[in-house]
């Protein structure tokens, strides 16, 4: 692992309207890190996602991907830089397969989404759309429009779709989400499998997946970053325990 | 898996059908019914086809696509009748012309969706019909007359027959066409965006961009279909272009079924149909019309292409196609096995 990190965020403040989503968050991602987010409801982790992303943009700070700042680099050039990102309710193209959605995924940080012809070129995104559809276990649902999955396999293309772009860093918002107990197995041991060369930031709720898949662990709370530490230092903490179960429950 | 094959199957079977229907009409039907209902119902196809083909692969529903081939129309009546072009010449600078406005059309539009997309593109829509309607170059409110089409196709009120296949040939390409782009990268992009913008844009894609590009695409085939009716009507007028035409070719789509491209000749057919037979029936037509489009509305929001595919999966349930369990759990073989 070099030393320089993959992301870095810098003094980010995020207010819509009133309500101040992000204050001055500071966060340092190393190249292979395995990094967890956690957070009761609205302390801010999906904003945060949001503007490392770039869906939306922040209202000072800065974020520097790869060693290049992209403050003011729209959402669709930070993918093609290899920054990939799922979202908490499933964003998949209902009316389309499942094999045609994962084409899409592999299309969109690859040259030619506008051309008119078919080409060989089809051909290997559909072969990487297959073997993406192998790894998060769709591979015998390519014909199936999405709109006709369950959610467990929504959300299991939901990964798909961002795993077939080969991003450098993908960024997961509750991947495990309304997942049963097998589902979030499957998960689990999928986030588990990825290699080293893509760093993982996740958003999870649920500290079975979180705490077995992150080294890393950034809390968040009202906006701002309260605690970071490992998996053992956060399940120790007292703060984080009166964050989740409020204060009340820490005697 | 394998219904929808068969279904698939099925439904190419009847538009083969349709086609070699439609390839002989002159020969099978009157020449007044080729001049006067089958030409009309293949251009007022194409216009509602460009519509069908925004809405159905981009999810965008557009009011503008009367005011494109209105665009295309009135420029090849100008540069043929007007500055003597050859007709040939004067269709493609036509074509161009209106793709270079739904480019610009397209580029305005592209940031909005929903009801707003629709409020910008009616407003195109009033924008267009107001010029043509004003403009003293393009004849105000007489419009142009006298339009020829290339002497290849001769006068369409002495040969019926000759613009009736070049209309059915512009028609079958542009819907090969639309068919093949839906499966390209370009025609998929397009789906997903009418699925997801959201996603696409999260996924690399620019969704603006795309968007335009798939606009001045409709605008294309908005713009045969004007130069087609140019030729066929020998004239055009801002009265070709209007609100209620505007109307016309969004039913025509909606009765036909926005989310399918056949639809859009469908909804013609009933649409030419009512309009050249119900007037003789009665003074009432424009109120069948309306009733005939309700009752499509409420049986099948799809449309009539929609209606043919809710039978289908009626039918299917009607039969147990494996819809329910059987009642009992395990059958002998499964216990012996166990």
């Amino acid at each position: 692992m070099s030393g320089a990190p993959l992301l870095r965020v810098r003094g980010l403040e995020k207010r819509f309207g009133g309500v101040h989503a992000v204050r001055h968050v500071d966060l340092d991602v190393l190249p292979g890190e395995r990094r967890a987010v956690l957070g009761p409801n609205g302390a801010g982790k999906t904003t945060l996602f949001g503007l490392v992303s770039g869906s939306i943009f922040p209202s000072a700070g800065t974020v520097e991907l790869f060693g290049g700042d992209v403050t003011n680099v729209p959402e669709s050039q930070r993918t093609r830089l290899g920054l990939s990102r799922t979202f908490q309710t499933s964003r998949v193209f209902g009316g389309l397969t499942v094999q045609d959605n994962l084409y899409l995924g592999a299309l969109g940080v690859r040259g030619g989404r506008l051309r008119p012809l078919r080409t060989a070129k089809d051909a290997e995104l559909r072969a990487a759309g297959r073997r993406g559809a192998e790894r998060v276990g769709l591979g015998t649902r390519l014909d199936t429009l999405a709109a006709d999955l369950s959610h467990g396999e929504q959300r299991q293309l939901e990964i798909g779709l961002a795993l077939v772009a080969e991003p450098r860093l993908l960024m997961l918002d509750e991947p495990a989400a309304g997942l049963s107990r097998s589902e979030r197995q499957l998960v689990t041991e999928l986030l588990l499998s990825l290699e080293r060369e893509v760093t993982l930031v996740l958003i999870e709720h649920d500290m079975d997946v979180a705490l077995t898949v992150a080294e890393q662990v950034t809390m968040m709370h009202e906006g701002r970053v309260v605690m970071e530490g490992t998996p053992a230092e956060i399940r120790a903490s007292k703060l984080v325990r009166d964050l989740y179960l409020g204060s009340a429950y820490a005697a | 898996m394998s219904a929808r094959r068969a279904w698939a199957a099925t439904w190419y079977g009847v538009v083969a059908g349709v086609l070699l229907v439609a390839a002989l009409c002159p020969v099978l039907f009157s020449t007044y019914f080729t001049s006067a209902v089958a030409v009309i119902v293949l251009w007022t196809g194409l216009a509602a086809a460009s519509l069908t083909f925004l809405a159905g692969y981009g999810g965008m529903i557009s009011l503008a696509q009367t005011a494109l081939f209105g665009v295309a129309g009135f420029m090849v009546a100008k540069l043929s009748v007007e500055q003597h072009w050859n007709a040939w010449l004067a269709a493609l600078a036509a074509l161009g012309v209106a793709v270079g406005v739904g480019l610009l059309f397209g580029a305005i539009a592209s940031g909005s969706e929903g009801i707003y997309f629709l409020m910008i593109t009616l407003a195109f829509a009033m924008l267009t019909y107001y010029y043509f309607l004003q403009a003293p170059t393009f004849g105000a409110h007489e419009g142009i007359n006298g339009v020829m089409p290339p002497k290849l196709l001769g006068d369409p009120v002495l040969h019926p027959t000759r613009i009736y296949y070049a209309a059915l040939i512009c028609c079958v390409l542009i819907y090969a066409g639309v068919r093949y782009l839906g499966r390209t990268a370009f025609g998929l992009t397009l789906q997903g965006l009418r699925d997801d913008p959201v996603r696409m844009s999260a996924l690399g894609y620019t969704v603006r961009l795309h968007r335009t590009l798939a606009f001045a695409s409709a605008a294309f085939i908005a713009s045969v279909a004007g130069v087609l009716s140019a030729w066929d009507n020998t004239r055009i007028s801002p009265g070709s272009i209007d609100i209620t035409r505007t109307i016309d070719i969004l039913t025509v789509a909606v009765i036909g079924g926005l989310y399918r491209l056949e639809g859009a000749w469908v909804g013609a057919f009933i649409f030419v149909m009512l309009d050249t037979y119900a007037r003789g029936l009665s003074d009432r037509f424009e109120t069948y019309i309306g009733l005939v489009f309700l009752a499509i509305v409420i049986v099948s929001p799809d449309g009539v292409t929609g209606l043919a595919r809710t039978i289908d999966r009626r039918i299917r349930e009607l039969t147990g196609g494996g819809a329910k369990p059987p009642q009992s759990p395990a059958t002998p073989t499964e216990g012996a096995a166990a």
